[in-house]
């Protein structure tokens, strides 16, 4: 798993590759804590290089989502594998997370 | 032995090196000292020859000049005719060194009328006696001490000669021509000649020695031995004889270059005398020839000796050296020996073991220090390690025990309702971990109605475990026969939300089964949609209101879908321990070949199917460590039977 951010106009864009699962959501739950320190308005999960994603790593998802919605902020998942996008579907976390299918789109959907 | 092998090892190099340092070292002395005696044995015999001649030339040159001298005399007539004889007795008297001394005149030189006349003067006892040398029966002119220089016309040396009933001594003669005025004329006058004992040469040529055997000898013009060692050769014997006495014909040789009056240094091999140095050199006077004799061996003797006490000092130096090595190094090393017998004690478990003493070397100290320092790590990892593993020991009981209560919580009898013949009912549970997150549930609500649940906690191992257990408690302590699915799933997924700190969640399904009439209620919160099997023949899976885990939101309001089971018919639940079940390659097991396994079994009883599915997934991780838990449940429904 290789997890890179930088910082956009409209917030933090982070791109993922690689998988997460239990031997490494950890890893994912620390790097997406740092950026909570910066306290940026809106993270953008770029998911296109997310081969594989286990509970532990929804788990995860599910803590950003619920930290940023508590601050009034925004998480915003695209470009996803349709293998993930499945795996949100079939657990019903498409409808807790803002997903979209371009970069473009996502960029748009801007934080208010 | 084991220290004795090392220590001959080093020994034998040491040993091996030493005596080649040692053999170069003195081959390379060795070398340059033999050069070096030859040297200075070639100066010496040359020293010696040479000094000897000196000495000889000493006494034979004042010699000569009374012969000169008198020659001048008589040729300047300072000496009155009657005054001859008188004067030549008091010359012998006045010099020691001269035995005898004639005047012999040619006819008519000493006086007209005389035809012979030889005045002789000669030492008798301790008195000179003085006679006239001529008679009728010593003719002195056919003598070779008179005719030779007299023909020659100049000075001449007789052979050595031992003048018996006169002197007693071996004697040799100088004569000398010398000549006179006549009638205004030089003519030749007559020989002068002194007899000199040859006792003194031999004294000064004996005196020479070299070493044990080395001698000097003196050979006349004809090579009679003037004088040698050995005294019967003297004026008996030629070096010629001698040569041919001794079958030496290299020695005639030499004897040959001596009369020819060459200075050399010739090495012979003589039988009595062995390897020998012969130099010669000729007396410029008598042109006599002088040899000195080095032999050889002798030469040698010294640096031989040296040699072999050398050798001896080296063979005891070697033993002391090899004693005192053995001696170091067994000291030195024997504290290997005890290393290695406390290792194999500290190796047996016996920490206390007493290390040895190992001298103030520093490899050994280092060593020393090194065994102690493992000791003490090994006793220290041995207890940490005894204290871990029992810690472990408890933690793996503990959690044993856990699973047991775990596997206690969900029902593992089948058939579960052998009361019941309208359903069958099959379920496995396999944890990956000794706990898990998975969980499936089944009871009756009422006398028609059974109630069944498949549900998986995010993440594995003792938190899903716990969060497993709580939802398993929650869901028996809320189904009751008078809520519906929607209801159980929505109030399970409340009391879970609340204080749901770590955002665990539970992707659950549940269902309700009337079996009297085959509806099937049901609702999934996220959970994989289960299969149903129709006719043991058309298999697909359940279409499923998307709807999220439990424990996330806990407004969130599930909703309950239903659907009609015809006799006969199957449902497959499973966890996605099955459907994403990965092989080394990462590779899912997948929901295409889910269906697949299931529609190849479709006609098979819900614990065959399991079963079936069991292996499939076995085949296809092959052996890869199973990741994540894996439950399935499979219900068959037979609809009302009439019995």
């Amino acid at each position: 798993m290789n997890i890179t951010h930088k910082a956009i106009e409209q917030g933090i864009r982070v791109a993922i590759e690689g998988r997460i699962d239990t031997t490494n959501y950890n890893e994912f739950e620390q790097a997406m804590n740092l950026l909570f320190e910066e306290k940026t308005k809106a993270i953008y999960l770029d998911c296109s290089g997310l081969s594989y994603i286990s509970s532990s790593g929804l788990r995860v998802f599910l803590t950003v989502q619920k930290k940023m919605m508590a601050t009034g902020g925004k998480f915003l998942l695209f470009s996803m594998q349709p293998t993930i996008k499945e795996i949100f579907d079939i657990s019903g976390f498409s409808s807790i997370f803002s997903i979209f299918d371009t970069e473009e789109s996502a960029l748009q959907h801007s934080p208010v | 032995m084991r220290t004795n092998r090392l220590s001959f090892k080093i020994i034998i190099r040491i040993l091996t090196f030493t005596i080649l340092l040692g053999a170069s070292i003195f081959s390379i002395y060795y070398y340059y000292s033999r050069t070096e005696i030859e040297k200075s044995a070639r100066e010496n015999a040359v020293f010696l020859a040479e000094n000897t001649i000196k000495k000889i030339e000493e006494v034979i040159r004042p010699a000569e000049m009374i012969p000169n001298n008198l020659s001048w005399m008589l040729e300047s007539g300072s000496i009155p005719k009657d005054s001859i004889l008188p004067f030549l007795a008091k010359l012998v008297r006045n010099n020691p060194i001269i035995y005898a001394s004639a005047i012999a005149f040619e006819p008519g030189v000493f006086d007209s009328d005389v035809d012979a006349y030889a005045p002789y003067a000669y030492r008798k006892g301790d008195g000179i006696e003085t006679i006239d040398l001529w008679s009728p029966d010593y003719n002195y002119f056919i003598m070779d001490w008179y005719q030779i220089p007299a023909m020659l016309k100049t000075s001449y040396w007789s052979e050595p000669y031992y003048d018996e009933g006169g002197a007693d001594a071996l004697l040799s003669t100088y004569s000398m021509p010398f000549y006179v005025d006549k009638q205004g004329e030089r003519v030749f006058g007559g020989i002068i000649t002194i007899d000199i004992s040859l006792e003194w040469l031999t004294e000064i040529v004996r005196s020479v020695r070299i070493f044990e055997t080395g001698y000097a000898f003196l050979i006349s013009r004809a090579g009679v031995y003037v004088t040698h060692p050995e005294v019967n050769l003297i004026k008996n014997h030629t070096i010629f004889t001698r040569a041919d006495e001794l079958n030496e014909p290299e020695l005639r040789t030499i004897g040959r270059d001596m009369i020819r009056g060459e200075q050399a240094l010739t090495s012979i091999d003589l039988e009595h005398l062995g390897y020998v140095w012969i130099y010669h050199t000729q007396l410029p006077s008598t042109r006599w020839s002088l040899g000195v004799v080095y032999p050889h061996k002798e030469m040698f003797a010294g640096l031989h000796k040296l040699t072999l006490t050398i050798i001896l000092l080296t063979i005891f130096g070697l033993a002391l050296l090899l004693f005192l090595t053995i001696r170091i190094i067994n000291h030195q090393i024997s504290p290997l020996a005890k290393f290695a017998s406390s290792a194999r004690s500290i190796a047996s478990g016996d920490f206390k073991t007493e290390l040895p003493h190992v001298g103030n070397s520093l490899e050994m100290q280092d060593l020393y220090n090194s065994f102690d320092y493992m000791k003490k790590e090994l006793a220290q990892y041995i207890a940490h390690l005894q204290e871990t593993t029992s810690a472990k020991e408890k933690i793996e009981s503990e959690l044993r025990i856990a699973k047991e209560i775990q596997m206690g919580m969900i029902p593992h009898i089948f058939p579960p309702f052998p009361d019941l013949p309208e359903i069958d009912l099959y379920a496995t549970l396999l944890s990956a971990k000794e706990v898990g997150g998975d969980l499936y549930d089944f009871f009756l609500l009422d006398d028609s109605r059974i109630c069944f649940a498949i549900g998986d906690v995010s993440g594995k191992g003792i938190p899903a475990s716990l969060f497993m257990a709580v939802t398993r408690t929650l869901l028996r302590s809320t189904a009751d026969k008078d809520k519906s699915t929607a209801e159980i799933v929505t109030s399970i997924n409340k009391t879970l939300s609340l204080n749901n700190e770590s955002n665990m969640f539970v992707t659950f399904f549940l269902g309700i089964l009337d079996i009297q009439n085959g509806v099937l209620k049901y609702c999934n919160a996220g959970h994989n949609p289960p299969i149903l099997i129709r006719n043991k023949t058309d298999v697909r899976f359940f279409n499923i209101t998307k709807a999220i885990p439990v424990g996330l939101f806990e407004m969130y309001e599930y909703t309950e879908e239903s659907i009609l089971i015809d006799p006969t018919d199957q449902i497959f639940l499973y966890t996605d321990g099955l459907s994403e079940a990965e092989d080394v390659d990462h590779n899912l097991f997948g929901d295409e070949y889910l269906l697949e396994v299931i529609r190849q079994n479709a006609s098979a009883s819900p614990r065959s199917m399991i079963e079936a599915a069991t292996k499939a997934v076995a085949d296809h991780v092959k052996g890869h460590t199973q990741s994540d838990d894996l439950t399935m449940m499979s219900i068959n429904y037979y609809g009302k039977r009439n019995l």
